[in-house]
């Protein structure tokens, strides 16, 4: 592809200001997860969530409201929680139902919906960010690991349980396993103090390649959004035309989340002005994009397998656009007159 | 430490893969802080995300640098790694090289490229030739309640030579609101902006158009919000799409069936460039 002078400028404008808007929230994400992974006992989650499978996937819906994080930052944070043996379905309902069931985000929405009732957007974003969310975490938990999994995490996952099933050995009382059948060059003295220091640079390397993993897939998700949005206007014309259809605008305003990929705490802002949209059309765009848009299909693509990446995005689509026609038609205009 | 990269790449040892991802993630940070230390991060972002954007680069720059200093040196960290399981902590799936050229040239050549600013072409397509319909504005219109002509005097500041100063926005936008347009319509106004050609219904080349960037959060989700400018004769020489500042009577007539801000103008000068384009989420 060819780009004259132009269009590189508009590519680099709208390339570095997504990154500048996203590269904290990876960093706070990435660093979350550095730490979790070096300080983290595994199976903490285990013992923090229900027992009975169903629950806890209930319950990690909802854990968004206590950690409040985006889109962005989550996948690394995800990744390590699967690490240390969050259950799948689990991880997978947190990280699809944070950015949307979380206070930051219900505040920008009910903000940005000032006049077009915004207790009934707001309420209906969480409600079928949660939903979808559980959805996918219950069917997930009843799926083999690998056919959800990268193949390098799962293989990690199966070794580390592997080891402990081996090991069976009781946690020490500094409330994490130390190595008595280390077969690494590490240093197994029981001073805290020159622990504390060693793990605190182990956490820092892992909170670093965390993000440059993150970060490759962030900039190639950047990159093809900034090219898209710098062309986005002719498929606004083709948007307007389909807004006043109601099968197909909640199908071209997910389609438009995708694409522009925009952060679940500002989004609304922007869904707001799409007032040619019903209102069915604008909750489909504010829960299908936190969930899927093109950046998070490159971020995805660090913890989950391409073609339960794509099944999902499917899926998910899918169920949206039908709770979305299906409310038009039946309770629209209860709603929003 | 003697372990050697298996994953994606196979002859560098972990303190290069360290060394390089820490050049990646400080390549990030020098570009973030010098973006927010020379001022032009407000062309890129809202304020709000501004000290955000800030404290991540100072966030990146520390990480790098922890990393980098503390390279050589040994980690253990605590926990038990089985026989023969390798050791992830800091292992990749891609080639620690392939990262760094993938983390540092996109932003590398976008830092080089850029100037702050969209072209003209993709002005257009983000909306500088559009019209925004009466409909389209509920959210917006209920943002501004309909003011009185007497508050409308008592909230804006007026010229010496007696117009009344707006932000464009509020004239862009009364076109989306009847009672607005009632209370602005014949008014003396002041309002500044940036000028280019008028491409739409300009059949006498009397018209100029006036915009600025809406950004909520940062410019790649920001919008053009145009007014026409209606000289009456051949608008004079000004800078082709730079700063000036308007001033005269507001109307909003209907022209082929869609309602249009039109500022009659009776005077226009170029104006300086401000520090930002304030049109932010208010």
């Amino acid at each position: 592809m060819q780009m004259n002078a132009d269009a590189r400028q508009d590519f680099a404008l709208a390339f570095l200001s997504i990154l500048f808007e996203g590269a904290p929230f990876i960093l706070l994400g990435t660093l979350i997860s550095g730490f979790i992974d070096i300080y983290l006992p595994a199976g903490t989650m285990d013992r923090f969530l229900p027992k009975n499978r169903n629950l806890a996937v209930l319950v990690s819906g909802l854990l968004g409201a206590v950690f409040p994080v985006c889109e962005c930052a989550i996948v690394p944070v995800i990744r390590r929680l699967v690490g240390k043996g969050l259950p799948l379905g689990c991880a997978l309902a947190y990280m699809l139902a944070a950015p949307i069931v979380n206070p930051i985000t219900a505040l920008s929405t009910w903000k940005a919906f000032q006049g077009q009732a915004p207790w009934a957007m707001t309420g209906g974003r969480m409600l079928l960010g949660y939903l979808i969310a559980v959805g996918v975490g219950l069917i997930v938990s009843r799926i083999a690991m690998r056919r959800v999994l990268r193949k390098s995490l799962a293989d990690s996952i199966e070794n580390k349980s592997h080891e402990s099933h081996k090991t069976d050995e009781p946690p020490s009382c500094c409330g994490h396993d130390h190595p008595h059948d280390h077969h690494h060059d590490h240093d197994h003295s029981h001073s805290h103090e020159k622990a504390d220091d060693s793990r605190l640079i182990a956490a820092m390397r892992s909170a670093q390649k965390d993000f440059v993993d993150v970060g490759v897939y962030f900039t190639i998700g950047v990159a093809i959004t900034a090219l898209f949005n710098t062309g986005i206007a002719p498929g606004a014309i083709w948007l307007d035309s389909l807004a006043g259809n109601p099968a197909a605008a909640p199908a071209a305003l997910m389609a438009l989340a995708f694409i522009l990929s925009l952060c679940s705490t500002s989004d609304a802002f922007i869904a707001a002005t799409l007032a040619k949209f019903t209102w069915s059309a604008k909750l489909a765009f504010l829960v299908f994009g936190p969930m899927l848009d093109v950046k998070l299909i490159f971020l995805y693509q660090s913890v989950l397998r391409r073609k339960f990446i794509l099944v999902m995005a499917l899926s998910v689509f899918a169920f949206i656009w039908v709770v979305a026609v299906a409310w038009e038609t039946w309770f629209g205009k209860v709603v929003l007159p | 430490m003697g372990n050697m990269v298996r994953k994606g790449g196979a002859t560098l040892s972990p303190v290069i893969r360290r060394i390089l991802f820490s050049l990646a993630v400080l390549l990030w940070a020098a570009v973030i802080l010098y973006f927010y230390q020379s001022g032009r991060i407000v062309k890129y972002l809202a304020p709000d995300f501004r000290p955000i954007a800030m404290a991540g680069g100072l966030g990146l720059a520390v990480l790098g640098l922890f990393n980098l200093l503390t390279a050589f040196r040994e980690a253990d960290c605590g926990h038990d790694h089985g026989e023969g399981e390798e050791h992830d902590h800091e292992g990749g799936d891609m080639s620690p090289l392939a990262s760094l050229i993938l983390m540092t040239l996109p932003v590398g050549f976008s830092a080089a490229w850029t100037k702050d600013g969209f072209s003209q072409a993709t002005l257009a397509r983000k909306g500088l030739y559009e019209d925004v319909q009466p409909s389209e504005t509920p959210f917006l219109a209920s943002a501004f309640p309909a003011p009185t002509r007497e508050e409308i005097e008592n909230t804006h500041s007026k010229t010496a030579d007696g117009y009344l100063q707006f932000s464009l926005m509020e004239l862009f936008f009364a076109t989306g609101d009847r009672e607005l347009q009632d209370v602005i319509g014949g008014l003396p106004i002041e309002t500044e902006g940036r000028i280019v050609e008028e491409k739409n219904d300009n059949p006498n080349g009397t018209r100029m158009r006036l915009y600025r960037m809406f950004m909520t959060c940062c410019v790649a989700d920001s919008r053009a919000i145009p007014i026409i400018l209606e000289f009456g004769k051949e608008p004079p020489l000004l800078p082709d799409n730079g700063w000036v500042k308007v001033a005269g009577t507001m109307t909003f007539p209907e022209e082929n069936g869609t309602l249009k801000a039109v500022l009659e103008v009776t005077r226009a000068t170029a104006a300086e460039v401000p520090p930002e384009e304030k049109f932010l989420r208010r």
